[in-house]
């Protein structure tokens, strides 16, 4: 019986081991030209309240949780509730203020552009 | 060696603690190291399905992210289900690619439904990337209660 108690003891003295979710890298389509950086996301099941995008010292973390509604008894599941978690790095030349970001259909579109003066310049040439 | 249950749950415990920091390190370096749920079906672009029955109706819920509705089929004939899709992929005119992790890509699968469902009155639903069908239970196949005289 002592090892019982040992057992419950140990599981409770783990808290980071027990609810966690899986965590799984969403897949991402990437765009540039020279005026932004589009960034577009499958999330399929996320409510944007559930996402989480962060931008901060060149890192843009994405995450969010994904909380199915469950009807009846499963017959089969491949997917459940899980947790997307990706870490990219973003040029500092990113106008983070103006960084858009909208949900549909389960992709994540952001859209992130780029400070005025980082923008590729044409040079024209004085002629006499 | 051991001497009691509780040292070699304590170094299982630091075993899975381990292998869930490694999974986080490797999810950063861009690959999942898991076998967990999420990853199966994801390579040969079939979306990925849940089944549940509700006593007098099935439910399938299917994963197709940033796919429109007209670009679905759905065929329901007795207890056979087939989904077939095709996810289009424009490139943003004007745009250079990175990456593209999720190609454009042409699906059927079909399923086998317990039991055969009532064909007329299947309703189906896209919201946020998932798809949802209600497949109500053929008469015949529904549970049914008995009442004892």
């Amino acid at each position: 019986m002592s090892d019982r108690a040992e057992l419950t003891r140990v599981e409770e003295s783990m808290p980071e081991r027990t609810q966690q979710l899986p965590t799984i890298t969403p897949v991402v389509d990437i765009f540039e030209n020279d005026d932004e950086i589009l960034l577009h996301a499958d999330m399929p099941g996320l409510k944007k309240e559930a996402i989480s995008i962060n931008i901060d010292n060149g890192r843009l973390v994405l995450s969010g949780t994904r909380t199915l509604e469950k009807s009846g008894a499963v017959s089969w599941e491949e997917f459940g509730d899980v947790e997307y978690r990706r870490v990219f790095s973003v040029p500092q030349t990113i106008y983070v203020a103006k960084v858009n970001a909208e949900l549909n259909n389960g992709v994540l579109k952001l859209q992130m552009p780029k400070f005025e003066k980082a923008k590729p310049r044409q040079i024209e040439i004085k002629a006499e | 060696m051991w001497t009691s249950t509780g040292d070699i749950n304590r170094m299982f415990g630091a075993m899975d603690l381990l292998r869930s920091r490694m999974n986080r390190v490797l999810t950063d370096f861009d690959r999942s190291y898991s076998d967990d749920v999420g990853w199966r079906l994801a390579a040969d672009g079939a979306p990925r399905t849940n089944l549940y029955d509700s006593g007098d109706h099935f439910v399938v819920v299917a994963e197709v992210p940033g796919m429109a509705k007209d670009e679905i089929d759905i065929k329901v004939q007795g207890n056979y289900l087939e989904l077939s899709g095709t996810r289009n992929k424009e490139i943003p005119e004007g745009y250079k690619v990175h990456r593209t992790e999720s190609p454009a890509s042409t699906f059927t699968r079909s399923f086998t439904i317990p039991s055969d469902v009532d064909v007329e009155k299947v309703q189906a639903s896209l919201r946020d990337g998932l798809l949802t069908l209600t497949l109500p239970k053929a008469e015949a196949a529904k549970p049914k209660q008995i009442d004892i005289r």
